[in-house]
């Protein structure tokens, strides 16, 4: 009896339409801010977003997805959603394909996106397959694809063979790294593309990936990492093999250790991205947005900084690297 | 009267060793016969041939006066010979009733048969009248069967076998590791078996208690019969020679 | 009717409880319920919209996945078992049925019938990998343990290789309704309330008014925690479940088909797994085959919560789907409070602990002195 009281209770608590009528807006947006997975990376992307919501006098709501999956993500984006709280919500969309339906709900809504680092869709927001958010803002992943190939064929002189450790599949981001990174290497007739493996950003899977790869291609040449976990993973594999100097290594995001990699020369070169400028800008298009303004650019890339061993203490050079306090 | 259950000459070897021997008992209704014997007298392999466990390598077994060949323990509980080991096979985490009818559930059905649901309150109240007929009395009759009393549990392993027409009940040891109030108890029930026509072969390491409860004592030595006495015609002492290979009414040196 | 007092009574083993185990026997069944209950008043009285229509129904798109693994696993481990498969093949499902979803409607089959075949497809893979768990747990005594981890390597295997390592995208636009739109929706404010089986008409800013209420999955999980509840509490079906977790011999020696009924638990469970994986399909317009990565210990840690022993023969599918809500009150009500989300491993660890203890005191403290009586 006690328990059917307190199940109908329950049933009651979470269930009582509650018209909760939306609270008066004051003249500033509120922001949630919802990356893609906890690392250095999207944490540099929060000081950004800190810095500019600082300067702005804003308030935001930020949680970590503690793993990259789009049934961790998802429930996050709902409960941004039903808070009621919140004008825009700046995201990392760990899918593509299937974070535009939830979406859509934010969208219906009433709150307003923008997409960093990753987007839905194409990309295209101007014509593409998604359109509504308001803009995307990143890297340029297929030109920092191109750039890395172009640093491993020159590192090689021009002929090897390569391979590409992955993340996740069905990431806008690192698929866009991998296309550019593939289509440069195939212009060179001596350069060989070995084959792509994905660690599901497990920095533990990338490593055991990757020291596979050594053992079946005694004359690999170049390794490829996409991020902060496949660089990881494919530096230590290349380290426990003792293979340092002679398997080439180009990778995405100037994490710590990415920098003693380069400093060991286990890696030859590290794409530095600018996640605070991405966490920056988003905030500051949010605002601009709310304040009217119209002709926000539905794509801005943040470009990129080449670090290299010689140029890596150099603070022109040096503030990129993802510090995290 | 005609025996029910008659065992010839029944042996069982294992490999060398001849567990059972040559042995011949006979079994009326309305009467309880305590099996004694040393341990590896060959006790249990006897009740596990009659049981359907085991096969006898040699002999015969005739139940109802008809000859009987026991495959495996479904066809013995088919022909009506229950067997209660000391493990009880209940299950701790149900109730009484839902043990009793473990198996052969009562169901209600609905939509021509399509939904069949368990007829809870027929099962209890059945579970209850049987209780009441051996006069046991639990007091929580929804309590999980581990929520039992040892002699309760003995009393539910009963009331089940003979709730599906038990002609013939084995127990082994069903006075093990109960207090002497619940140990009387279950002598009790046995005899009340007795009373409504149901003979019991109680197997038992304490003599006071087949003293208390049997008709007729048979004694097994070596896997051998070695005697086979009405209870009043006999003493705790004779039997306790006859288990210690003493004396042997059957075979002589 | 025979008396206590004259009939020779089985010794008052069975006495009063004391004030102490009565106490302790309420508690570990009802603890979960009263933490939820706590749960939602501070979260609703802390919290910035926590107590809204929007977010009940959030709470409840959020448990979906989690009940229907946690229904099929709390048979298997009522039973005596465990299914660690279930993780991926929700995957495995979500995969399968998109791909024939996106193949048969490329071809020009109507997008129902599509999504027909593709829910049979979906489910019918992972029956058939329940069969296969079963058939090796029940018949070749291999551990579950063992046999669900390899099956859930397995799919996971196959899930990838079959989406090419991608994501199925490519659905019509119904599979997307189904996984999204509602029964009944709300809108709040002037001219809005309720409408049943129909999207009110609203655009712009109106929308946003708009809840929708029991999504068709929430629909469909709640018909099959019906369906579970009535299988497990009022069949012969339950009642064998329980059996066989309490004591595998006596359900064997009372003839019950054991092995059969095994291999049935198994296949339950991948199939509600599987449901899962299509909905999920529906729900997010692809298939994934990391679908329910993240989800397989959140599943049996909502059915350990729920009060489902992993030694078997204990528990009830109700208790699963309030650990669920448990889960998933306190994921949303950490947002709705900012507090970093990872406190909620914290906090799950520590009531998946805590519930386990519970059940042993209560077995240890009244179950013991009643038996020793």
């Amino acid at each position: 009896m006690f328990k059917k009281l307190l199940l109908v209770t329950v049933v009651l608590a979470l269930a009582i339409p509650l018209a909760i009528p939306v609270t008066a807006q004051d003249d500033k947006p509120k922001i949630g801010f919802l990356p893609g997975v906890v690392d250095p990376f999207y944490q540099v992307m929060e000081l950004g977003i800190n810095q500019a919501v600082k300067d702005f006098g804003l308030e935001v709501v930020t949680q970590f997805p503690e793993s990259w999956n789009v049934t961790v993500q998802t429930p996050i984006l709902e409960t941004y959603i039903a808070r009621g709280d919140l004008d825009y919500i700046i995201i990392a969309p760990v899918d593509k394909e299937q974070m535009i339906a939830p979406l859509e709900k934010a969208l219906e809504a009433g709150i307003k996106i923008i997409t960093v680092d990753t987007f839905l869709g194409d990309g295209d927001y101007e014509n593409g397959l998604v359109t509504f958010p308001i803009s995307y803002i990143g890297s340029d992943n297929v030109e920092g694809g191109r750039i890395a190939a172009r640093a491993l064929v020159e590192a090689l002189g021009g002929k090897g063979k390569v391979f590409v450790e992955n993340t996740n599949p069905g990431v806008s981001s690192v698929e866009g790294r991998a296309v550019g990174f593939q289509e440069v290497i195939a212009q060179y007739p001596e350069m060989e593309f070995v084959g792509m493996e994905y660690c599901l950003d497990d920095a533990t899977i990338a490593a055991e990936q990757v020291s596979a790869v050594l053992q079946r291609e005694p004359e690999l040449a170049g390794i490829f990492g996409v991020n902060v976990f496949s660089a990881q993973g494919a530096g230590n594999a290349v380290k426990a093999a003792g293979l340092q100097g002679a398997v080439q290594i180009v990778s995405y995001d100037a994490t710590k250790d990415a920098m003693e990699n380069l400093r060991n020369d286990v890696v030859t070169m590290v794409l530095a991205q600018k996640p605070y400028d991405m966490g920056y800008l988003a905030v500051a298009f949010a605002m601009a947005d709310w304040r009217g303004v119209t002709s926000l650019p539905k794509r801005v890339t943040t470009g990129f900084a080449i670090l290299t061993k010689e140029n890596m203490d150099d603070p022109e050079y040096a503030r990129f690297i993802y510090q995290v306090p | 009267m005609e025996p029910l259950l008659s065992v010839r000459n029944l042996t069982k070897r294992f490999g060398g060793l001849v567990a059972v021997n040559q042995v011949s008992m006979d079994v009326h209704p309305g009467e309880v016969v305590g099996l004694v014997g040393d341990n590896g007298a060959g006790k249990s392999t006897l009740i596990k041939m009659i049981s359907g466990v085991y096969q006898p390598n040699e002999g015969e077994i005739y139940f109802d006066g008809k000859l009987a060949h026991i495959a495996n323990p479904s066809q013995a509980r088919d022909m009506g010979i229950e067997t209660i080991y000391q493990d009880l096979a209940l299950a701790g985490n149900l109730d009484m009733s839902a043990n009793i009818f473990l198996g052969r559930e009562r169901k209600k059905r609905y939509l021509g048969g399509l939904i069949r649901v368990l007829d809870e309150k027929f099962m209890l109240q059945e579970a209850q009248k049987l209780l009441q007929s051996l006069d046991v009395h639990i007091p929580s009759a929804t309590a999980k069967i581990d929520y039992l009393s040892g002699g309760q549990r003995q009393a539910v392993a009963i009331a089940r076998a003979l709730y599906w027409e038990a002609r013939l009940m084995i127990m082994d040891e069903p006075t093990n590791n109960l207090g002497v109030i619940e140990q009387a108890k279950v002598l009790d029930l046995i005899r009340r078996l007795r009373d409504q026509g149901v003979p019991v072969i109680v197997i038992s390491h304490t003599i006071r208690d087949i003293f208390a409860v049997s008709d007729r004592i048979v004694v097994l030595h070596r896997g051998r019969k070695v005697a086979d006495k009405r209870t009043q015609d006999t003493s705790t002492e004779e039997i306790i020679q006859y288990i210690m290979g003493a004396r042997d009414d059957y075979h002589r040196n | 009717m025979v008396s206590e007092a004259q009939a020779p009574s089985l010794p008052a083993t069975s006495k009063r409880r004391t004030t102490g185990q009565q106490a302790i026997l309420l508690g570990s069944k009802i603890w979960s319920w009263l933490f939820l209950l706590m749960l939602v008043f501070y979260f609703s009285w802390q919290g910035t919209g926590f107590f809204s229509l929007r977010n009940s129904q959030n709470i409840l798109v959020a448990i979906v996945p989690i009940v229907l693994m946690g229904l099929g696993q709390t048979f298997v481990i009522i039973a005596g078992g465990i299914d660690l498969s279930v993780g991926w093949l929700m995957g495995l499902s979500s995969v399968i049925s998109a791909l024939v979803i996106r193949e048969e409607y490329n071809a020009g089959v109507a997008p129902w019938l599509a999504i027909i075949q593709g829910l049979l497809a979906g489910v019918g893979v992972a029956l058939a990998a329940g069969l296969i768990n079963g058939v090796i747990v029940a018949k070749l005594r291999v551990p579950p343990f063992i046999v669900t981890l390899g099956v859930s390597f397995v799919a996971r295997g196959i899930g990838f290789l079959l989406a090419k390592g991608n994501i199925i995208a490519g659905q019509p636009q119904l599979a997307r309704d189904l996984g999204n739109e509602s029964l009944l929706y709300y809108v709040r404010g002037e001219g809005g309330g309720w409408y049943f089986l129909k999207k009110p008409d609203v655009t712009g800013a109106q929308l946003r008014m708009m809840d929708r209420v029991f999504t068709w999955p929430v629909v469909i999980t709640f018909i099959v925690v019906l369906v579970a509840i009535f299988i497990l509490h009022k069949t012969q079906f339950g009642r064998h479940t329980y059996a066989i977790g309490g004591n595998r011999e006596a359900a064997l020696r009372a003839g019950v088909p054991v092995d059969r009924h095994v291999i049935l638990l198994y296949m339950m469970s991948a199939g509600t797994a599987g449901l899962a994986g299509v909905m999920h399909a529906w729900r997010f317009s692809g298939g994934a085959a990391d679908a329910g990565d993240a989800l397989l210990m959140m599943s049996i840690a909502a059915v350990v919560i729920g009060g489902v022993s992993l030694f078997g023969g204990q528990g009830r599918v109700i208790g699963t789907v309030i650990g669920a809500l448990i889960l998933a009150v306190l994921q949303t009500g950490l947002i709705m409070i900012n507090v970093k989300t990872f406190y909620q491993y914290v906090i799950v660890g520590i009531i998946v602990i805590l519930a386990v203890l519970m059940d042993q005191a209560r077995d240890l403290i009244v179950g013991r002195a009643e038996a020793a009586a």
